[in-house]
């Protein structure tokens, strides 16, 4: 291996303690998805403007190939493969697949992650705010009607879903 | 809107809104897409590309990159002219003109490929191709096409003496006389920009030799042209390539490169070990391809009533450093000019040039957007001068639905539809007589409100005999597809194609279709997601391109599907003691007619086909497996006489009617879509969920083509939008909420009555948006004719307008 030398790095990704041993410059998407096989974060742009590579750090969406890993030290991240289980999926991955709000799906984990953080926050959020909260995604393929229904469509299943 | 929201548990599949089965998977983040795939021994490439848009390369020296620690192999055009031929064409021209995958002698564009690194992780790759030195001896820029042909200032192939690559008529009909004729002539200049689908994933490519041969990994959509073109350049057997696409993060046609599946099957040769490749969105802005830039000059002549007589047509495309297929958007453009009217004469002069571009190639719609925009404002450029109403106009001159199937000057069959019925439905769910109240008071307000109409074909499928016409090539013709459809021994089914997903739900849309067929449910029904060469069947003309999915390879699915039904019934009556043509399938049984009870289980039938050899019926041979090679019926081959150029370019057509209503700002120029409405028929819907998706998506496409998305070059040849900060992509906040309307208008031509809906909405959104700002900007008098209409181009022409009016 050449270029400057590694360093280890400790953070919890999807509740798991993971250390990495990474150069400087390596992004956080970069560590995540080279080191620590977490493939589901994508890679669109590199340059911050797709948001392919949302993850949360602290339950706060953040694009990963704008942070270097090192940065990363001591955070919480949660990437898409710790939003859902496959038995018990997130609402927004049941909404996608019944509001068909995806076509290729190379968008589709950075979309579920920022909007994981937006519900949160959002209980009730109108169309218009969905479109707000994913302007910072691009998506290629669905024109983001789907995308917007699908998000309204999870908002209403986690309401359903609380007792 | 048009969606049937329900899905009933019983078929007939075909026609239900099925959620996909895809989404499991790619909602997770557990798609597999190219650069996730990983190996033992994974080498990562990068390339060095030309600064310099065209200059001869004196002297390369990589010695310094070899010697970086974690460097396995060096590669650059000197290697390549000794290892390798030029990648073989797809539309080859009477002058040969050599192109390897890296630059030899010359780079033609910024941001051609000149060298390239394999090296033990990205980043020591990039830092070695920045050590690689090179000595360019720049050469003048080839830039503007109309400078291209008239006065250039050099050669992008020295060995052409031209930059004109192509250059031909057509002409079909009564020209002269339809402007002898005519009492109304309308002429002007088109103008429209380079722009590119910008699929999600970048292009990417892995490449690692076996003893069997090679084995690439790429995110292709045209496996059948890939492959040969790997063949020729690497000059290994066509058999010991295998070409495998996993799953595809978007396409639109972009997504072909053997370039670069040569330079890491070369790198991958010579570290022997598997390397990776992964465009960055630079290079994928600058080197991937390019929808060229075009420019037409259009006269229409028209009678006194507002019938159109012909069109005499002008056309440049500037197909930038493209040699491997210029004139597709040439060819695909002008056969369908007539759009969806009964236009009986049309001359077509046609220049296809070479500049130092990047290559251009297909994108979603080839060339149909730009013919949609040309037609649909000459349209309203002749309603205006004879004093009609455009939709007035349009109804005269569509192709009657009672003319269907309708044989065009050109020779393209119109198969079905009812173009005036696509255009009432638009109107009325769009309340148009509202909309004019609405924009008179917006006028009395002094807002620009601009109400904007355009119709349109989606043509279908592409019959490659059109190659003959263009080139005189005759080594190509028709199109068909390949489908693999394997009944397992507990009755569940496998199915493979030759077409390769990259969005478009074939996972789902494919079971649907196989579960009609074989009387089972979709559940039981597993589509193979991707490509693989050594397993699926496919043709030179394979892959994802020309909407040709719901015709073409249906037809594929559906007569690989009938042969395993029919044999599972011969075997089904050579167990019960019935006749064949007693007994169906349905509900995964076999049933005798009018039975209450089933007679056997149709795992049954399966499992005897592979275990129970010798209870098969006499010459039967086992196994439930079908491979079937479908022609399309439609396509055919070109007259014998060489004069005459008709020919069915595409096979079926779709069409719709789009409006959009826009507001301008008066201060800023900026572009608002208030409403956008969508009339659309596509034929029988296999799943309207998923129709109406590509109706978004593709519409949305247009919309950045309009508005926003321009790859601009300056006078030397730099791109000026190699970023997404530069190259804007329409977002979440700039795309309205589609009100989209359905009409299903089965195609007498496909096996289902389905046909193309992928391309629709790119093709007449540049039109409806643009119709729809200039009726906006009525009030100043504005023409507009050159795309997209950015902020500052519509800020300028506003300002000439108040300059004439005496306004500001």
């Amino acid at each position: 291996m050449s270029g400057p030398k590694q360093h280890d790095v400790q953070f919890t990704v999807n509740g798991k303690t993971e250390t990495v041993s990474v150069a400087p410059r390596t992004s956080l998407a970069d560590a995540l998805r080279e080191s620590l096989g977490l493939t589901g974060t994508h890679i669109g742009c590199e340059h911050g403007v797709c948001g392919a590579c949302t993850v949360l750090i602290e339950g706060k969406p953040m694009r990963s190939c704008l942070m270097f890993a090192v940065q990363a030290e001591g955070a919480a991240i949660t990437t898409i493969e710790g939003i859902g289980e496959a038995n018990a999926p997130h609402p927004l991955q049941r909404a996608f697949n019944e509001c068909h709000g995806l076509h290729c799906g190379f968008c589709t984990p950075g979309m579920i992650v920022t909007l994981s953080a937006f519900l949160r926050e959002n209980l009730k959020p109108t169309a218009a705010d969905v479109r707000e909260a994913i302007s910072g995604n691009l998506c290629m393929c669905t024109g983001y009607q789907n995308i917007v229904k699908s998000a309204l469509r999870a908002a209403e299943l986690i309401e359903e879903s609380k007792p | 809107m048009s969606v049937k929201t329900t899905v009933s548990d019983t078929g007939p599949w075909v026609g239900q809104p099925l959620p996909r089965r895809e989404d499991a998977r790619l909602t997770a983040g557990a798609g597999v897409f190219t650069d996730d795939i990983r190996m033992p021994g994974m080498l990562h490439a990068a390339f060095l590309r030309s600064p310099h848009a065209h200059a001869r390369i004196a002297r390369i020296n990589a010695d310094k990159a070899r010697a970086l620690p974690g460097v396995h192999a060096v590669i650059t055009g000197m290697e390549v002219e000794q290892q390798t031929k030029p990648i073989s064409t797809i539309i080859p021209f009477k002058t040969f003109l050599p192109n390897y995958c890296l630059a030899v002698d010359k780079a033609r564009y910024a941001g051609e490929p000149v060298a390239a690194v394999a090296a033990v992780d990205r980043a020591t790759a990039e830092d070695a191709a920045e050590l690689i030195e090179v000595e360019y001896e720049p050469l003048p820029a080839v830039v503007d096409p109309w400078q291209a042909i008239e006065n250039p200032p050099a050669h992008v192939f020295d060995e052409l003496k031209t930059n004109v690559v192509w250059h031909d008529t057509f002409s079909y009909g009564e020209v002269d006389a339809a402007f002898a004729n005519a009492a109304h002539v309308v002429s002007d200049r088109f103008t429209v920009q380079r722009y590119i689908s910008t699929a999600l994933e970048t292009m990417g490519v892995i490449g690692r030799w076996e003893s069997s041969g090679l084995t690439l990994w790429s995110a292709d959509q045209r496996p059948g042209f890939a492959t040969h073109a790997l063949t020729t350049a690497l000059q290994i057997p066509h058999s010991q390539i295998r070409l495998i696409s996993p799953d595809i993060g978007g396409g639109f046609g972009n997504k072909r490169k053997a370039t670069y599946m040569a330079i890491i099957a070369l790198l991958a040769r010579m570290a022997d070990r598997p390397v990776k490749y992964l465009e960055d969105r630079q290079e994928n802005l600058l080197g991937l391809v390019h929808a060229s830039n075009q420019v037409m000059d259009l006269s229409m002549a028209l009678d006194a009533e507002g019938k159109i007589l012909g069109l005499k047509l002008r056309d440049v495309v500037d197909e930038g450093s493209n040699v491997i297929n210029p004139t597709l958007h040439s060819m695909l453009k002008f056969t369908n000019m007539l759009n969806n009217y009964a236009i009986p004469a049309v001359s077509f002069e046609g220049y296809a040039v070479l500049t130092n571009k990047c290559h251009s190639g297909a994108n979603r719609g080839i060339g149909k957007p730009f013919m949609c925009f040309v037609i649909e404002r000459a349209i309203e450029m002749a309603a205006k001068k004879i004093g009609m109403d455009s939709i007035e106009l349009r109804r005269k001159n569509f192709i009657p639905a009672s003319a269907m199937p309708y044989e065009a000057p050109m020779g393209n069959v119109y198969d079905s539809g009812d173009f005036a019925a696509t255009l009432d439905t638009a109107l009325r769910t769009a309340g148009y007589d509202d909309l004019l109240q609405q924009q008179a008071e917006a006028r009395r307000q002094g807002r620009y409100f601009g109400i904007g109409l355009a119709t349109a074909v989606e043509p279908n499928s592409l019959n490659l005999s059109a190659y003959t016409l263009m080139t005189g090539r005759t080594d190509t013709s028709g199109v068909g597809e390949g489908a693999l459809v394997r009944m397992e021994g507990d009755g569940s089914v496998r199915v493979s194609l030759g077409n390769t997903a990259s969005g478009q739900g074939y996972e789902t849309v494919v079971a649907q279709i196989v579960a009609d067929e074989l009387g089972i449910h979709p559940d039981q029904v597993t589509v193979a997601p991707g490509f693989d060469s050594a397993v699926n069947p496919w043709l030179h003309c394979s892959g994802s391109f020309a909407n040709k999915f719901s015709g073409t390879d249906v037809g594929a699915i559906i007569e690989a599907a009938r042969t395993i039904r029919a044999k599972a019934l011969r075997i089904a009556a050579h167990l019960t003691g019935h006749k064949e043509d007693e007994l169906t399938i349905r509900e995964s049984a076999i049933w005798a007619h009018g039975a209450n009870e089933p007679l056997l289980p149709l795992g049954k039938v399966a499992m005897t086909a592979y275990r129970d050899l010798l209870r098969l019926p006499e010459g039967e041979m086992p196994g439930l497996e079908a491979r079937h090679f479908y022609v399309d019926p439609q396509s055919n081959l070109p007259a014998r006489d060489p004069d005459d150029k008709r020919l069915r370019f595409q096979l079926t057509f779709s069409n719709s009617a789009h409006i959009a209503v826009t507001e301008v700002d008066p201060n800023t120029g900026a572009v608002k879509i208030l409403r956008y409405i969508v009339a659309h028929d596509c034929g029988r819907e296999i799943n309207p969920m998923l129709v109406e998706g590509m109706v978004h998506g593709a519409t949305t496409h247009g919309i950045g083509g309009a508005l926003y998305e321009d790859l601009a070059y300056d006078e030397n040849g730099q791109l000026l939008a190699a970023s997404f900060m530069d190259y804007l992509k329409p977002t979440a906040l700039d795309v309205p909420e589609f009100e989209v309307v359905a009409l299903e208008t089965p195609s007498p031509f496909t096996p289902l009555g389905a046909k193309g809906v992928g391309e629709g909405g790119s093709i007449p959104s540049l039109a409806a948006i643009t119709n729809s700002v200039e009726d906006a900007l009525k009030p100043l008098g504005i023409t507009l004719t050159e795309l997209p209409l950015t902020p500052n181009r519509i800020w300028e022409a506003m300002q000439k307008a108040r300059a004439r009016q005496g306004t500001c």
